[in-house]
């Protein structure tokens, strides 16, 4: 039972990375209908301009209280907010000149766009894994024989502050509801005055800020970085935006725990080796019985 | 008219071409150039294999050197290193090796090479080399199967009765049995493995746990992890609950060998002892891992050279020449090109300083024979093998390597 709960609690840390980066997945599937395959070098630029960031500040050492929160409100911040221009940049040169393109050459771009990330990021960091300063206390609680690390309470308390930000801001702001209008019918959005250059611009802006700040945990919960990093992490949670319906906020952060625990819970009562079979397995059975994922409206002529 | 004049200016012109053309190659000629011999060296030199290939690297370009000063080959042949780097994407990989080995064949003036680093690019590497029969020495593959029948003679397809591929290191059958002797001798009992599902990884990581088995040890469980894997805390955890006193690495730190060891203090494994092959001995290793590092033991296929009186010359050497410390198969890499070039030096020298083929070169180094080098003596067995294999075993203290034993296998 111990090893079930402490399992619970790595399979929801894990989930919390991959839901921040599926959810900006969904959101860009959902406006542009665009497998953003970039997604995932955003991400693992999100802990490469953490690690900027914080040899900026020069740490040293473990910190505590008021300088931590201060270190973390600082770093995330930036890192989100550089990821947000990379991601606006990538969308105005990459994507929005073949808006009107077929799909494939819009997909094609963005495998490009994800090699062209990759390969600066090798340029900057060279191709080793990178060490992360190790700031962050090295606390954990034992739980009824549950060992909880400090780092994965961050990890999991900072995608549910993101996530019920994010859910505010799309369904309670003005701009949020720009946003679902461009996503589901972008002329008809464009006739009614919404400015549709700037809502998908936004929505690229946010999603890559929650992939800078799933870079920063990701950096504090595995102490390293590198720069192929994001290729994986990046298809994990392609996959589940898809488990969880692609287009859908709440499906993305679902898929995302989903899979974080299947991961976890495979590994230990199967085998390391199987984890990943046993993720896309699942994907596949959902996807016969439920063709839009979890918790998606079916959505007739997309893709 | 100035058609005609254009016409002229173009046969001058050509005339003129053609003259010096003529004059430069007459001038040329009475110079005998110098015979450039390449061998060829293929290692990873970049990324995370950077730090144990680079100073393997180091090691022949010393040799090349050094028999270049002293004109072993006589004053009009010069020996070049050819480097080719088999890392893709931070690490060694197969695909690569073997596009850098058709470089190599490709090239008429490449009568030898060094490498590869890993099992794997050498299982990639093996077929091509055989079918050109261009020698290769490696300097730190470890893999039975590289050498050993029955698999062996599977990777010589071309020519099923000849082989290419020699190595100055001794093999992981070896390897695995000195770390599990090694295991239990520090008093462990009960072993989690795992390994990388590599050549190398899995082949080190099924000889230990057959014999830590066989020394009276229990392996608790034995699991294997994927490429580009990050997340091992589930493993861990798992590890964990299973309550073992070591856990054994079978990979390289490129595969994960420095992330399994660093996220072990995240599981609540701070205390229990690493350990590994040659595949995390190197620098990278306690950069990833940091101060968990310490309490990590491995071995190394090869001699620790600072410690031989017959390497004495060469470490200084290295040391002048690089400004930095010898790694772990700098002097196996040595051996390698001082073996190479001897052939070399020797076939010139049978055949009245004619160009050898690559045929005379793999027949000189298969007959090597109690050949004096920085690591001992040298020669090579049926297989291809080192007949003087020596294995070191290292741990990790305050995050530098410390030299804990030394195990001579010599054979005949």
């Amino acid at each position: 039972m111990d090893v079930f709960l402490q399992q619970l609690v790595n399979g929801l840390s894990l989930g919390g990375i991959y839901a921040l980066i599926a959810l900006g997945y969904t959101m860009v599937y959902g406006i542009i209908e665009l497998v953003n395959f970039a997604h995932g070098d955003v991400y693992t630029l999100g802990s490469f301009f953490s690690l900027a960031v914080l040899g900026f500040i020069g740490i040293q050492g473990e910190l505590h209280g008021a300088p931590l929160v201060g270190v973390i409100a600082v770093t995330v911040s930036a890192a989100m907010l550089l990821c947000g221009i990379v991601g606006i940049a990538i969308e105005r040169l990459a994507y929005r000149p073949l808006r009107n393109a077929p799909r494939l050459a819009l997909l094609i771009t963005a495998i490009g766009v994800s090699f062209i990330l990759e390969n600066v990021m090798q340029l900057w960091k060279g191709p080793s894994p990178v060490p992360f300063p190790s700031f962050f206390p090295d606390a954990s609680v034992t739980v009824g024989g549950v060992l909880i690390e400090a780092k994965q309470v961050i990890v999991v308390v900072l995608a549910i502050i993101m996530m019920a930000a994010l859910q505010f801001f799309v369904y309670n702001t003005k701009l949020g509801k720009a946003m679902r209008a461009t996503a589901q019918d972008r002329e008809a959005a464009q006739l009614m005055g919404i400015d549709i250059n700037m809502t998908i611009a936004l929505t690229f802006l946010i999603g890559s800020a929650l992939a800078g700040a799933a870079g920063f945990v990701s950096g504090i919960y595995y102490g390293t970085t590198w720069f192929f990093n994001g290729f994986s992490a990046g298809l994990k949670a392609f996959t589940a935006a898809v488990l969880g319906g692609i287009g859908n906020l709440a499906g993305a952060m679902l898929g995302g725990f989903l899979i974080g625990l299947i991961e976890a819970f495979t590994t230990q009562f199967i085998s390391d080796q199987w984890s990943n079979v046993v993720v896309f397995s699942v994907l596949v059975l959902v996807l016969v019985f439920r063709p839009s994922g979890l918790l998606g409206e079916s959505l007739p002529n997309k893709v | 008219m100035r058609r005609t004049f254009s016409h002229n200016v173009r046969a001058v012109l050509c005339v003129a071409i053609v003259a010096a053309w003529v004059v430069l190659g007459l001038t040329a000629s009475p110079v005998p150039a110098a015979t450039v011999i390449k061998i060829g060296i293929d290692l990873p030199i970049s990324g995370a294999d950077a730090s144990i290939g680079i100073p393997t690297e180091n090691g022949a370009i010393l040799a090349i050197e050094q028999a270049n000063a002293k004109h072993v080959a006589g004053p009009n042949v010069v020996f070049q290193p050819y480097v080719l780097d088999d890392a893709v994407q931070g690490k060694h990989d197969p695909a690569q090796g073997a596009q850098n080995v058709k470089t190599f064949i490709a090239d008429p003036a490449v009568l030898a090479m060094i490498g590869p680093f890993n099992s794997n690019v050498a299982v990639a590497e093996i077929p091509l080399t055989n079918d050109a029969g261009l020698v290769q020495i490696a300097p730190s593959t470890t893999n039975d199967a590289l050498t050993r029948p029955p698999n062996a003679v599977k990777l010589r397809s071309a020519h099923p009765g000849t082989n290419t591929f020699f190595r100055v290191c001794t093999v992981d059958s070896r390897q695995g049995a000195a770390g599990a002797q090694f295991a239990r001798k520090l008093g462990f009992k009960r072993a989690f493995i795992i390994d990388d599902n590599e050549t190398y990884g899995k082949g080190l990581a099924d000889v230990f746990d057959a014999q830590f088995k066989a020394l009276g040890g229990t392996v608790v469980d034995h699991e294997h992890i994927t490429a580009n894997q990050q997340d091992f805390k589930a493993l861990l955890t798992k590890a964990r609950s299973m309550n073992p006193d070591v856990v054994f690495y079978g990979g390289t730190t490129s595969t994960g060998g420095g992330l399994v060891r660093k996220q072990m203090a995240d599981v609540g494994m701070k205390n229990v002892a690493y350990m590994g092959g040659d595949g995390i001995g190197d620098e990278e290793f306690i950069k990833v891992a940091g101060t968990m590092a310490n309490g990590t033991y491995y071995s190394i296929a090869a001699p620790e050279a600072t410690r031989l009186p017959s390497a004495q010359a060469f470490v200084a050497a290295y040391k002048k020449r690089f400004n930095s410390d010898v790694g772990p198969y700098s002097a196996n890499a040595y051996a390698a090109a001082e073996i190479e070039i001897a052939a070399i030096v020797k076939a010139l020298k049978a055949d009245g300083g004619k160009m050898p083929t690559r045929a005379q070169v793999l027949k000189n180094v298969a007959e090597t024979r109690n050949f004096d080098t920085p690591i001992g003596k040298i020669g090579f067995d049926k297989y291809g093998d080192t007949t003087n294999p020596i294995l070191s075993l290292y741990e990790v203290k305050d995050e530098k390597k410390v030299f804990v034993n030394q195990i001579s296998l010599k054979t005949t």
